[in-house]
């Protein structure tokens, strides 16, 4: 167990951690990706590793240069930094996770911090269904290792509610709001997929049509 | 295979079999149950050293010719695994499946594997499934189609497992869990490997 903070926020966690961040818009996104990942700049025990739909790892890496005014090239070279791929397969995008942030700690580093946006229906990347999979495989994926993960989702863009409840229902956090919450919604990955995965509306015939 | 109807067949099929190819498709290794067809009608054991591409090569059948194409296909590299599953006759409650892979190691070759399974398909349907390449002969029959592999996988899947939970669970590969997954995500027409999982638990093929 690895205990971590934030930067400006008064949050304090250990690993391994699953966070999702509720938030509305890309500026409320990138103040939280700027708190939760700046401790790592300036530690260099500390790794970052950026996921997320095609391209997506490279525009955070952008955000968080711009937000704080710092070149990451070096950074990224040495791999102390690292930019992941999105792949349509969701099974592929789990591994193009998992194997990175295990090297990363097989490296060493005594904290990996992982930033990912949650996106849908992106050409190139995996159906919602088996994002909300991959999303409910990752934290026994990080089973005692030093990882702390936070996923973005942002409320204005969801096209589903049902996708709001998989973020609830798939992380041990929530940050909503600047507020850090134990979840109470948080279902073990077995149990999601036996009770809420395979329900989702837009995956069962009767259900066509119903509000998702 | 197996009877008059595709009798210039390279098996016992009775008993199904294995046999390892080197790069010219000639036999390395074999199991006991694998026989060439002898020139009189009959299957005979198959020696270390025959030509086993040439044998399928040299018959009319169309599934012996399927066979040999995937053999090519696979020592060319334009694909790593196949499948081709086919009735035996008509009333045979028995199918055929052969897989053949691409054989690891330091020198090409590929692995040819025949099994007899229980699976229920209409007479003389034949398949092939190139999992490299994503490209499959449309489903029609779903759930019934998938192999007693790919019951296992989907099984797997329905639990949540991962691919690399499921080669570990089932002692194969992950890149061949890779294979059986996409076949399965086909076979049920699903879009997802979740849709796949859903389709399964609506017709109850796992238990809720």
């Amino acid at each position: 167990v690895t205990e971590f903070g934030f930067a400006l926020s008064e949050q304090h966690l250990t690993t391994p951690i699953h966070l999702a961040l509720l938030h509305y818009g890309l500026p409320a996104m990138r103040e939280a990706m700027v708190d939760f990942l700046s401790p790592a700049l300036d530690d260099p025990t500390q790794a970052i590793y950026f996921c997320g739909p095609p391209g997506g790892a490279a525009r955070l890496l952008s955000y968080l240069e711009q937000d704080t005014g710092r070149d990451l090239h070096e950074e990224v070279n040495n791999k102390r930094i690292v930019l992941g791929q999105g792949d349509p397969d969701a099974d592929q995008q789990l591994q193009n996770l998992l194997d990175p942030v295990h090297e990363l700690c097989e490296r060493g580093f005594s904290l990996v911090r992982v930033v990912g946006p949650a996106a849908w229906e992106v050409e190139g990347y995996s159906a919602p269904e088996d994002f909300l999979w991959y999303e409910s495989r990752i934290l026994p994926g990080i089973e005692g290792l030093p990882v702390a993960i936070m996923c973005t989702y942002d409320a204005a863009e969801l096209p589903a509610p049902a996708l709001l409840y998989g973020a609830l229902e798939t992380h041990t956090h929530t940050l909503i709001h600047g507020v850090l919450s134990e979840n109470p919604s948080f279902l073990p990955a077995e149990r999601y997929l036996r009770t809420r995965l395979i329900n989702l509306p837009w995956l069962n015939p009767s259900d066509q049509g119903r509000e998702t | 295979m197996g009877g008059e109807e595709m009798g210039q067949s390279a098996l016992d099929l009775q008993r199904g079999g294995i046999a390892v190819l080197d790069s010219d498709g000639n036999v390395i290794w074999t199991d006991d149950a694998w026989a060439v067809d002898d020139g009189d009608g009959g299957p005979t054991r198959a020696p270390i050293g025959t030509n086993l591409l040439k044998s399928y090569r040299g018959h009319s059948d169309p599934i012996a010719q399927a066979i040999a194409n995937a053999i090519v296909a696979v020592f060319e590299g334009k694909a790593t695994y196949f499948e081709i599953e086919h009735r035996t006759d008509r009333e045979s409650e028995h199918s055929l499946l052969t897989s053949v892979s691409a054989l690891r190691g330091d020198g090409a070759g590929a692995v040819v594997i025949h099994r007899v399974v229980g699976v229920s398909a209409p007479p003389n349907r034949h398949r092939l499934v190139d999992v490299r390449a994503g490209e499959r002969a449309p489903s029609d029959d779903g759930v019934e189609r998938l192999t007693p592999r790919e019951r296992e996988v989907l099984d797997l899947m329905a639990v949540g497992l991962d691919n690399r939970g499921i080669a570990a669970k089932l002692g194969i590969q992950y890149s061949t869990v890779r294979g059986h997954v996409r076949s399965v995500i086909e076979k049920l027409g699903a879009r997802s490997r979740l849709e796949a999982v859903a389709r399964a638990y609506q017709v109850g093929l796992v238990p809720t």
